[in-house]
């Protein structure tokens, strides 16, 4: 969170919130893996939407599963490899640790490297289903929302839909080229409120629906705003 | 009831239809039937129709997505204004597409018999049946394409060319708009194709600017972009709105369905890659263990001859179980269809080789425990032991209806997550929301 110099008197936005959402389309890229080590190979070379449909898009698109959802890499390791160990390792990676794609391409590569290294006759292995990598074209867009009052933001919070959430809670670290979210830089700079700031920022993502993410948000700020 | 009275266990419907007393329940039957014959068509629903299941969010990011796209023109071009995925398709978005002022004009190519009967064996051929092409088929293919290029006027800001059948129009391209941006959606299976028609329509596929596939499995090695469009049901359609739990008792009693005990459900026409057989199989062995009915819906008997072949096969497999309920339905019972699969406990659909498998995201919606074989599109809808179970043979079915009927939390969880699964990948305000990002994205690169 930037200095303390921008931070503004607790409750009294310095200005609005504003609400926005990104819409995603699936794109089919050429890059396809029968083996893991087809898909070490097309891992390093894929391009960064490929990284961001598999890990952050993924994760919106099941936001609605509590348990077991992490990844596409973990998913496809498991079902496809029977690999549970590596899927594991996979699964285990948590997005808000990267604030950039090429960090988080390099973090799978080094995990399937590992293993394949430890494990070489894996590499050959045929799945039971071919990955095939995809991309995601984004569009960005504001919605109705705008938040001038921490009434107002509370109130946004509860109505937008998941995607508002999950674009700026989720995705917006790759924005942000920081360990945080939209909501938190908010409230940290704009607001004042910095230890419902990162009380966000101590949400749990992979074992909570994008659901249950919204009602922790609004709780946190009910409670900033009691 | 009593179907322990039954001599058979199919329901004839046609033979119902007919005033003739039905096997079943011939008392119950005294009221004429509702799908004696087919139903008016129902008026295409508004965008705020969806309202209350989707969202004023999600309608709200609709329009804006929309927004920049006003004034624009599309076409959309098919082989068929009637009958069949594409054209029920069609005739949902296209209003929805117009609607936010996206004006979507939809045009049907004509050709004779010998055109379709080309066209026919080509699309089995892209499934990868044997097929030998013969320049007369390829006369015949362009032939057509041509005339209908002719006809048609090709004046919009994008054209859409659904499936393989009008695919050469593409030639329109040169000599008319050639700013226009040129879609071929591809609503078939092209993960193994026979090499000579695919060989042949290839060079027409790599003239358009975007090509869209219903799996990333049907996929082709290609120059243009491909984008991954899922196919979609309607929640407002007959087959898939909210029924009252009269309607839904109604049928049960109807067709003879003892709602006080599991009913286990598969919805197809009776077509072997369906694996109807395997699913009576699968019902008994499972039988053992718990109790629970088998109702099979399905239709094709009357007007194709492997389809009747398939229902005497079923039947045999069937016996004289007063359990298995084997209904051969007409193709206007979408009402009933909607009411089986909302009276079931469990649905299944172990298809040996599906396309995307619509029935599958339709129990889903209905937030029903389904078992369906891991083939085709099923993967992309049933995450196992997520939204549903995948099987792999009748052995693994019998396993997976065993243990859903057994453990009610679980299948409810599983229910549950099937819903919200199709309410965020499967549903037709989805699909436009698909479309209204392509037409953007596309507009933006011509800029």
């Amino acid at each position: 969170m930037s200095s303390a110099a921008t931070i503004a008197p607790a409750r009294t936005p310095v200005k609005p919130f504003y609400f926005n959402t990104s819409a995603h389309l699936l794109r089919i890229t050429t890059q396809k893996a029968n083996t893991l080590a087809e898909f070490l190979e097309a891992l390093r070379v894929c391009p960064d939407d490929s990284i961001f449909q598999h890990t952050f898009r993924t994760l919106q698109e099941h936001h609605f599963i509590r348990e077991g959802f992490s990844n596409d890499f973990a998913h496809w390791a498991l079902a496809a490899c029977n690999q549970p160990g590596l899927a594991e390792q996979l699964a285990n990676v948590d997005v808000r640790e990267f604030t950039s794609l090429s960090e988080l391409r390099e973090r799978f590569v080094q995990l399937v490297d590992k293993h394949l290294e430890l494990n070489p006759s894996d590499g050959a292995r045929v799945a039971e289903e071919t990955f095939y990598f995809c991309a995601a074209d984004t569009v960005m867009m504001p919605t109705n929302f705008v938040a001038a009052t921490m009434q107002d933001f509370a109130k946004g919070l509860r109505e937008v839909s998941v995607h508002s959430i999950h674009h700026h809670f989720i995705e917006a670290r790759l924005r942000l080229k920081l360990m945080s979210n939209d909501f938190s830089q908010w409230l940290h700079e704009d607001v004042g409120l910095t230890d419902a700031a990162r009380a966000l920022n101590r949400i749990d993502i992979y074992t909570a629906t994008l659901e249950d993410v919204r009602r922790q948000i609004v709780r946190v700020v009910e409670r900033a705003l009691a | 009831m009593n179907p322990a009275n039954l001599q058979t266990n199919t329901v004839p419907i046609d033979s119902a239809l007919s005033a003739q007393p039905a096997p079943r329940s011939p008392e119950r039957r005294a009221a004429p039937r509702p799908w004696q014959t087919p139903p008016a068509p129902v008026p295409a629903p508004h965008l705020d129709d969806y309202e209350s299941i989707v969202g004023a969010a999600e309608l709200s990011e609709l329009r804006f997505l929309a927004r920049e796209l006003k004034g624009k023109t599309v076409k959309m071009v098919n082989s068929t204004a009637v009958g069949g995925g594409v054209a029920e398709m069609l005739n949902r978005l296209v209003p929805l597409l117009s609607e936010v002022e996206v004006a979507t004009h939809w045009d049907v190519i004509t050709g004779g018999n010998d055109f379709f009967e080309v066209t026919k064996a080509f699309h089995n051929a892209l499934h990868g049946a044997p097929y030998e092409l013969t320049r007369a088929a390829q006369e015949i293919f362009l032939a057509y394409n041509e005339q209908n290029r002719q006809r048609m006027q090709f004046t919009e800001d994008t054209v859409v060319i659904h499936d393989p059948q009008p695919a050469a129009l593409i030639a329109a391209r040169k000599d008319r708009e050639p700013q226009a941006n040129w879609i071929w959606r591809c609503h078939i299976d092209l993960s193994n194709p026979n090499p000579q028609v695919w060989g042949f329509l290839r060079p027409f596929i790599e003239q358009f600017d975007v090509a869209i596939f219903s799996s990333q499995s049907f996929a082709r090695q290609l120059p243009i972009r491909q984008y991954l469009f899922y196919p979609c049901i309607d929640p407002l359609s007959e087959k898939n709105k909210e029924l009252d739990e009269s309607v839904v008792r109604k049928t049960c009693d109807e067709f003879g369905i003892d709602r006080s005990r599991p009913i286990v459900t598969q919805v197809s026409r009776f077509d072997r890659l369906k694996d109807p057989v395997g699913v009576v199989q699968a019902f008994k062995m499972a039988r053992k263990y718990v109790d629970c009915q088998l109702v099979l819906a399905g239709g094709g008997a009357s007007d194709d001859p492997e389809g009747a072949a398939v229902l005497k096969e079923v039947q045999e497999a069937a016996g004289n179980d007063p359990d298995v309920i084997i209904l051969d339905l007409p193709p206007w019972c979408a009402l009933e269809i909607n009411a089986l699969q909302r009276a079931s406990t469990i649905v299944v659909q172990k298809s040996i080789k599906e396309g995307f498998g619509l029935t599958v995201t339709e129990a889903l919606w209905k937030g029903k425990p389904t078992v369906a074989g891991a083939v085709g599109g099923i993967p992309n809808q049933i995450i196992h032991k997520l939204t549903g179970m995948l099987v792999h043979s009748i052995e693994g079915c019998a396993y997976q209806i065993r243990y859903l009927l057994t453990h009610p939390e679980f299948a409810a969880q599983l229910g549950k997550n099937g819903r919200e699964h199709v309410k965020e990948n499967f549903l037709m305000t989805t699909n436009v929301r698909r479309w209204l990002l392509l037409l953007r994205l596309l507009q933006n690169r011509t800029r």
